[in-house]
């Protein structure tokens, strides 16, 4: 019986995560006894999700379309404890980061990873990636259609794929089903969004060659309208178009962005649909049986529809202001009525963006049990989610979660930040993110203020790789490095939001560590200053522009 | 007053292939957790061999390098660069602790 | 360089014509080997392949991937049916990936390549993509054992 209403591993999968692992474990062993270099061995374990920074081995888990049940949670407590320093960072791209990790002990951890269906492969390395979705997929009230059917289906075509394990370089894909865009498919290498057409028919649109990085790009729509039965048919043939053409003389111009930046989106689209032609009535296509037997899966719990208003609900809001914040900012409608979504934040004042104690873990798995059908998601935006909520359980999963620490009423607000490890962990970062990020939320710690400052999303990155989403941050702030002294560049003006996809526009010169705070503070107060009725900051920017912003700024710094 | 700004002390440092943590190579060819253990080059050609010597030890550990220190009046070194600062004394905030329900 | 073919653990002899560089070949088609580069059209082979016996496929670099795409499009698309060899930077790890892509004889100087060789089919006992090597992948087997279920529960 699966413990979950989503995809559970069957014996094929089982199997080849084991024989996996038994892979790793012998070319760790070779590795250890010296008959292979670093340089063999290092995309081995990148494609194992092992990284060495810093201080440590960092293991990069995979927690596909973002979907872990309890059990899998409190394995990963487990691991956390017994093979890392009892903690781990949720990532913008639904892995989950260990960030102390040896490597003559990265085997077991693998290994114990497998006995709850999990694993790191293609966390790294130029390869296809972890498939990410919406956070609320299943719940939402919005949706069109699960997305995560579609991920799995990807999940495993991709997953040791023979002729795409050697790509010019890394390759993300995303996959949403609901009009309002919360997988960000505009900034992937190919972004896949399910919609309906005037025959009532779902499909894909198809986007391609989004991303952030060094440079950043918004996709471009290489399908208007995808039958769904031929998606792997046509992810092979974009890949392969990818593979042969995609450039191999420069590591900052391998992306697929760069290839269809250069030749263009129509020539793309000519490429791929030529093989395309000669794959689709391949073994590729999908036939109802295989979209079945993967749709079962993800079979939604079994809600009936519940009362909406709750007095207890009612009474809490007025008695606890805290609570009634909350259940603006971290609740949001699901698709049954007398039901929620709830999100964790795990963003209380003045901690690290993503990070979560073993001891937390396990508080989110034992609510999620008593109160979410078993199941947790884990977002872009780094937060945990339960999505299966009764509206009369709210006070109970607030009281829970405040013990916790993670019940601040801050989801999408001004301390709600995005941010990468940065130079404390990360052996490609400029400057610190974390500090930074800790600074800002200490300093707009009121709630009251929070919510009257409004919808505001704050993205901190270390470096150009950009994997703190700096560049569609309302505000964005990137860490660069001037002579060994850390400063932060300000930009303003990003959005993810579909439809208004749009790249930050940097501000001015960068500012010190010390007056990131009050920058920020000084963009906020011209805001408050200058916003219409019902604008957030983000509206009140593309009205009245860079200017007003930028000379306050410069004021105060 | 710290001597030599301009980094012309180097020491030999990589991450030990077992495990990954920072190491520093000693004057007796060991590679040690403790910065204040590390053999200091105090010129160019001195540091040319300690970086040989670190290559020729690194069996245990991954790509070894050279890092630019300081050394104050009390003999005590100090890497120049806020990276291998952070390399040599660890994060800069203190991570959440393992039974920590909430974030001190 | 040692040559490697499946079945034995221990190097083959490499005593075949010399393959031709792909342009040079094209001018008279002398002989029955070919070697691409791993930017060559392999399309342009189409009209030649019965007269071809060894395809040599090149890996700049390990890490370079396009002739996976290569050899796939020969042995799937066109239904090159002669011997394709994997030369460059080919290690013992990539073998499961060569292998699928339809692959059958390896040059490589890497220590262990013909015993990792032996057993590099049976590393994986599950493929979830339909490639030329023609394993049943494990969609398909799941969809045979629901019939038999569904046939059983009638």
């Amino acid at each position: 019986m699966p413990d979950a209403h989503f995809y559970s591993y069957d014996d094929f999968d089982r199997r080849l995560v084991a024989e996996r692992v038994e892979q790793f474990r012998d070319q760790v062993r070779r590795r250890l006894a010296g008959e292979l270099t670093e340089d063999q061995f290092k995309p081995l374990r990148l494609t194992n999700g092992l990284y060495l920074q810093l201080h440590a081995y960092m293991l990069r888990i995979a927690i596909p379309y973002g979907t872990l049940s309890s059990r899998q949670l409190r394995k990963l407590a487990e691991i956390s404890r017994k093979y890392d320093r009892g903690y781990g960072h949720f990532t913008t791209r639904q892995n989950l980061q260990l960030h102390w990790i040896k490597l003559e002990q990265a085997p077991d951890a693998i290994a114990a990873l497998a006995e709850v269906d999990m694993h790191s492969i293609q966390t790294s390395g130029n390869c296809v990636r972890n498939t990410t979705a919406d956070h609320f997929a299943g719940a939402a009230a919005d949706e069109i259609e699960d997305p995560r059917v579609w991920c799995e289906i990807v999940r495993q075509w991709s997953t040791l794929h023979p002729e795409f394990s050697f790509l010019p370089r890394k390759f993300k894909i995303a996959i949403t089903g609901s009009p309002n865009d919360r997988a960000a498919v505009r900034v992937h290498d190919i972004g896949l969004r399910l919609w309906r057409n005037d025959r009532g028919e779902v499909g894909f649109e198809v986007i391609v060659g989004g991303g952030l990085g060094r440079t950043p790009m918004i996709g471009k729509t290489l399908r208007e309208f995808l039958p769904k039965d031929e998606m792997l048919a046509y992810l092979e043939a974009a890949l392969r178009v990818y593979n042969r053409y995609g450039r191999r003389d420069n590591l900052f111009k391998a992306r697929i962005k760069i290839l269809v930046h250069e030749i263009g989106v129509e020539k793309m689209r000519e490429e791929v649909e030529a093989e395309y032609e000669s794959m689709k009535d391949s073994a590729l296509k999908l036939s109802p049986d295989t979209i079945e037997a993967i749709a079962q899966h993800f079979a939604p719990p079994p809600l009936r529809p519940k009362r909406t208003l709750v007095p207890e609900v009612e009474a809490l809001k007025l008695e606890d202001r805290n609570f009634a914040l909350w259940l603006k900012s971290n609740v949001a409608p699901h698709r049954v009525a007398g039901h929620a979504i709830v999100t964790a934040s795990l963003k209380p004042a003045g901690a690290p963006p993503g990070d979560a104690s073993a001891a937390q873990m396990e508080g989110v798995a034992d609510i999620a049990d008593a109160y979410s059908y078993s199941e947790i998601r884990v977002s872009h935006e780094q937060n945990l989610v339960l999505p299966h909520v009764a509206v009369e359980d709210l006070p109970a999963v607030y009281r829970a979660l405040d013990k916790l620490g993670f019940a601040e009423a801050n989801i999408g607000k001004i301390t709600d930040i995005i941010a990468c490890p940065g130079l404390d962990y990360c052996a490609l970062a400029n400057a610190r993110s974390i500090p930074v990020a800790q600074r800002i939320s200490n300093h707009f710690a009121a709630l009251a203020r929070q919510h009257d400052i409004g919808d505001l999303k704050i993205k901190i990155s270390g470096c150009i790789n950009a994997c703190g989403h700096h560049h569609v941050g309302h505000i964005g702030i990137l860490g660069v490095d001037k002579n060994g002294v850390e400063l932060y560049q300000i930009s303003l003006g990003g959005d993810v939001d579909f439809g208004h996809t749009a790249l930050g526009t940097i501000l001015g010169p960068a500012v010190p560590a010390e007056k990131v705070v009050e920058a920020v503070d000084a963009l906020v107060t011209t805001y408050l200053e200058a916003r219409a009725e019902g604008e957030r900051f983000v509206d009140t920017y593309r009205r009245i522009g860079a200017q007003p912003f930028k000379d306050r700024v410069y004021a105060t710094v | 007053m710290a001597k030599n700004l301009s980094g012309d002390l180097q020491v030999a440092s990589a991450n030990r292939l077992a495990d990954g943590m920072v190491v520093f190579l000693d004057a007796a060819g060991q590679w040690t957790e403790r910065l204040d253990r590390a053999d200091i080059a105090r010129n160019k050609q001195v540091a040319d061999i300690l970086l040989e010597r670190a290559r020729a030890e690194s069996f245990t550990v991954v790509d070894p390098f050279l890092v630019a220190v300081i050394e104050d009046e009390e003999g005590r070194i100090e890497p120049l660069s806020l990276r291998e600062k952070i390399r040599a004394s660890g994060l800069t905030f203190a991570a959440i602790a393992a039974e920590a329900v909430r974030y001190a | 360089m040692p040559l490697f073919r499946e079945g034995a653990a221990t190097p083959i002899a490499n005593d075949g014509p010399a393959p031709v560089p792909l342009a040079d070949w094209l001018q008279d088609r002398h002989g029955a080997a070919v070697a691409l580069a791993n930017t060559d059209d392999v399309n342009c082979l189409q009209p030649h392949l019965a007269d071809l016996s060894l395809i040599v496929l090149h890996f700049p670099k390990f890490s370079d991937g396009r002739a996976y795409s290569q050899a796939r499009i020969l042995r799937e698309r066109m239904g090159y049916g002669g011997e394709m060899r994997a030369t460059g930077g080919v290690l013992q790890d990539q073998l499961p990936f060569l292998l699928r892509c339809g692959f059958d004889s390896f040059e490589s100087d890497q220590k262990g390549f013909g015993e990792a060789l032996m057993r590099a089919r049976t590393l994986f006992s599950v493929v979830y993509q339909p490639t030329e090597d023609g394993r049943p992948t494990a969609s398909q087997l799941r969809l045979v054992s629901r019939r038999i279920m569904a046939t059983a529960a009638e």
